[in-house]
C-alpha cells in the first residue's frame, strides 16, 4: 500500500516533518510512505492560476497515485498553517487531487494542545465540497509538547505514544480498504472472486509450459510454440502483413494497447515508449503475467467486476476516466471486449488514450465552445459547486 | 473622527469583499475614515528565524497600531478563509502583535447563499488565538449572500433591509471601539503576548 505524507508546514525546520519521517521509518513493515513538502507551492490566488506550475502537479501527481493521505499539521494561531491551507485550495481549484482520497490526520505542537483545534478546522476544510476528502473519523493523534518528544535520533521516545500512532496506522489502511470498498461499483460486495485472476485455468491458446512470471516470457513462450517474427508473412482479415509490419501498424496506433485474454493473462502491449512515459506504464517483463499480479490487490473486485461485464455481455465496453495526468490531459481507459464471429468472449482490449486534444480539434473545427464550466469563471471556483453554500472558493 | 482599516481578505482581482468594503467606506463617510488595505502583495508567511517584520508587513502593522479599529471582509473558501488571510494574521502575530486588544469587526461575502457563515467563525477563532487576541465585537454577524447579485451599479448595496443592518452593526461597532478603549485602559494588557505557543523553541 502506497501513502503520501503531507508535512502541512514550511518552515525549514518542522516538527511534523519529523513525525512523518517517524511513521514513514518505523512503520514501513505495514505501508510505504512518502514524505512531501509543500514549501515551494506558491501562495494560492484565483486571479493568478498556477495549477500547472511543477510544485502542484507534482503534489497532484503523487496523491492521485496513492492509496491514502496523511496530513500533519501544526497550528498557527488556532488554526491550520496559511501554507497548507494554500496548498489545499489549489487542489480544489482546477483539480481535485483528494476527492474520494482516505485521509488521516495527525499533528504535533509546541504545547499541550498538541494540534487539536487545528486538526478541527483542518477537518472541516477538508470536508468542502472542492476537496471532497475522505477523513477517516476518530483516531486523533496529538503530539503535544513536541520539543521533548523525540530523542537524538529521531524517535519518539515514549512508548506508548508509538503504540498508539502504530494502532492509527493500522485502522487507516483498513480504513483505505473499506473505502475502496464503498467506491466499488458493486457496493460492499467483493466480487473479486468472480474472476480467475492470477490465470489459473487453460484456453484453447493458453501457451503451458513456461512460467506465467518468468521476465523472459515472451521469449520463452515464442520458442515454446515456434513463433514467427520479423518479414515472415501472416494472413489477416483482412490482408497479408509481414509480422514487421504489424508491429509498426499497431505502434503507430493513437493510443496505448493491451491485450489479455480470456483466461485472464496479460499477453500484449504495443510498446512505443518505456514504462514511465506512457499514459498507463507496462514494462516489457510483466508481458505473460496473470492479471492478479499487474494490479494491486485492492482493486482486485473493480478489475474482476470490469471483466464480468465484459464476459457475461453486459457491456461492449467499460470506460474510466483515470486521472493520473495533469490538466493538460484527459485520460480515458477504455476496456473492449474482443469477441469472434459466434460472439464468444476472447478477452479485453484496453485501450489508453488521452481524448483532450481530439475534443480541443473538434471544438476548433466546429467553432464551438464547453458550456458549464465557464459558469464559475469570475470566481474562479470549481466546477463542484456546493448548491447549498455556493462555490466553493468564493468571494 | 474614528480612523479604521478595512482589511480585504483576499488577493483576488474581482472581489465583492473588496466592494462592500468600499461601499461602507462611501456609506459610512460621516462616521469613520476608512482606510481600505490590500494585502495581496504581503508574503507569504513561512515561519523565518528572523522575527523581524519584512516592510510590507510593518507597514499593515503601522497602520493597524495608529487605527481606533479594524474591519475584516473575508470570503469564504473551503469552508475556511483564504490562505493569503490567514497568512496575513501569520505575519502579525508572529512578529509585531498590532493586533492585540484591537477592535474588529468581521464581514464577510461569499457568491453562495451562506455569505462566508463558515469562514467568519473560523476567523473569529483565529483572532482569539494568544498572540493575536483581538477584541472582536461579538454577536455581530454580517454576511452577505449571493453577492454577485447584491451590489447596483453605483457599487451600494441594492437590499435596504441589509443596508439597515449594516447600519446597526456598523454603529455598534463604533461604540464597541470607545467601550473597548476604556476596558482596555482599566486593564492594560502585558505587552505581548507570553505564551508565544506555536514558535517557542
Amino acid at each position: 500500500m502506497k501513502i503520501v505524507g503531507i508535512v502541512g508546514s514550511n518552515a525549514e525546520f518542522s516538527y511534523n516533518r519529523l513525525l512523518l519521517n517517524f511513521i514513514a521509518k518505523n512503520l514501513k513493515n505495514l505501508v510505504d510512505v512518502e514524505v512531501l513538502d509543500i514549501d515551494e507551492v506558491p501562495m494560492f490566488n484565483q486571479s493568478d492560476d498556477q495549477t500547472n506550475s511543477e510544485p502542484i502537479q507534482y503534489l497532484n501527481k503523487k496523491i492521485v497515485e496513492a492509496d491514502g493521505v496523511i496530513i500533519a499539521t501544526p497550528e498557527y494561531n488556532h488554526s491550520i498553517p496559511s501554507a497548507l491551507q494554500s496548498v489545499l485550495e489549489w487542489l480544489s481549484f482546477k483539480i481535485h487531487p483528494l476527492d474520494g482520497k482516505p485521509v488521516m490526520i495527525v499533528g504535533a505542537s509546541y504545547d499541550v494542545q498538541g494540534s487539536s483545534r487545528s486538526q478541527l478546522h483542518l477537518r472541516q476544510i477538508l470536508d468542502a465540497p472542492g476537496v471532497n476528502a475522505v477523513v477517516m473519523p476518530g483516531n486523533e493523534f496529538l503530539l503535544g509538547e513536541v520539543h521533548q518528544a523525540f530523542d537524538e535520533d529521531e524517535n519518539l521516545k515514549d512508548a506508548s505514544t508509538v503504540q498508539f500512532l502504530e494502532s492509527c496506522i493500522k485502522k487507516f489502511i483498513r480504513f483505505i480498504n473499506v473505502v475502496t470498498i464503498i467506491d466499488s461499483p458493486e457496493g460492499m460486495k467483493d466480487v473479486s472472486s468472480t474472476e480467475d485472476l492470477y490465470a489459473t485455468g487453460k484456453i484453447d491458446t493458453t501457451i503451458e509450459g513456461v512460467d506465467m512470471e518468468a521476465e523472459d516470457w515472451v521469449e520463452q513462450a515464442a520458442e515454446a510454440v515456434g513463433a514467427v517474427e520479423g518479414d515472415t508473412y501472416v494472413k489477416l482479415d483482412r490482408g497479408i502483413l509481414t509480422v514487421n509490419q504489424l508491429n509498426y501498424f499497431l505502434k503507430s496506433m493513437p493510443a496505448e494497447l493491451t491485450y489479455a485474454d480470456s483466461n485472464n493473462q496479460f499477453l500484449y502491449y504495443n510498446r512505443m515508449y518505456e514504462a514511465e512515459d506512457m499514459l498507463a506504464s507496462r514494462t516489457p517483463a510483466q508481458v505473460g503475467n496473470p492479471l492478479a499480479k499487474c494490479h494491486p490487490e485492492r482493486t482486485y473486485s473493480g478489475v474482476a467486476w470490469v471483466i464480468q461485464q465484459l464476459r457475461k455481455g453486459k457491456e461492449d465496453v467499460v470506460r474510466a476516466h483515470v486521472p493520473t495526468h495533469g490538466p493538460d490531459k484527459f485520460v480515458v481507459h477504455s476496456y473492449q471486449a474482443i469477441r469472434d464471429e459466434e460472439g464468444n468472449y476472447l478477452g479485453i482490449n484496453e485501450y489508453v488514450q488521452d481524448i483532450k486534444p481530439i475534443i480541443d480539434w473538434y471544438l476548433k473545427q466546429t467553432g464551438q465552445q464547453l458550456t458549464g464550466g465557464d459558469v464559475d469563471a469570475v470566481s474562479g471556483a470549481t466546477e463542484k459547486v456546493d448548491t447549498v453554500s455556493g462555490a466553493t472558493a468564493q468571494d | 473622527m474614528m480612523n479604521l482599516i478595512g482589511i480585504v481578505g483576499t488577493n483576488s482581482d474581482q472581489s465583492t469583499n473588496r466592494q462592500l468594503l468600499e461601499f461602507m467606506q462611501k456609506h459610512f463617510a460621516e462616521k469613520a475614515n476608512i482606510e481600505l488595505y490590500e494585502i495581496k502583495n504581503l508574503p507569504a508567511f513561512n515561519k523565518p528565524r528572523d522575527t523581524t517584520a519584512p516592510p510590507e508587513v510593518q507597514d499593515l502593522s503601522d497602520k493597524i497600531k495608529e487605527a481606533d479599529g479594524v474591519i475584516i471582509s473575508t470570503p469564504e473558501y473551503n469552508h475556511s478563509v483564504p490562505a493569503i488571510l490567514k497568512s496575513t494574521l501569520e505575519w502579525l502575530s508572529y512578529t509585531t502583535q498590532p493586533l492585540i486588544d484591537k477592535p474588529v469587526m468581521i464581514t464577510g461575502a461569499s457568491y453562495g447563499r451562506l455569505g462566508s457563515s463558515r469562514a467568519q467563525s473560523h476567523l473569529r477563532q483565529i483572532l482569539d488565538a494568544p498572540e493575536l487576541k483581538a477584541r472582536i465585537m461579538p454577536s455581530s454577524e454580517f454576511l452577505v449572500g449571493l453577492s454577485l447579485q447584491a451590489f447596483d451599479e453605483d457599487g451600494k448595496l441594492a437590499d435596504p433591509n441589509k443596508v439597515q443592518e449594516l447600519e446597526e452593526i456598523f454603529n455598534e461597532f463604533i461604540q464597541f471601539v470607545d467601550i473597548t478603549k476604556q476596558l482596555v485602559k482599566t486593564n492594560p494588557n502585558k505587552n505581548k503576548s507570553k505564551s508565544f505557543s506555536w514558535e517557542k523553541n
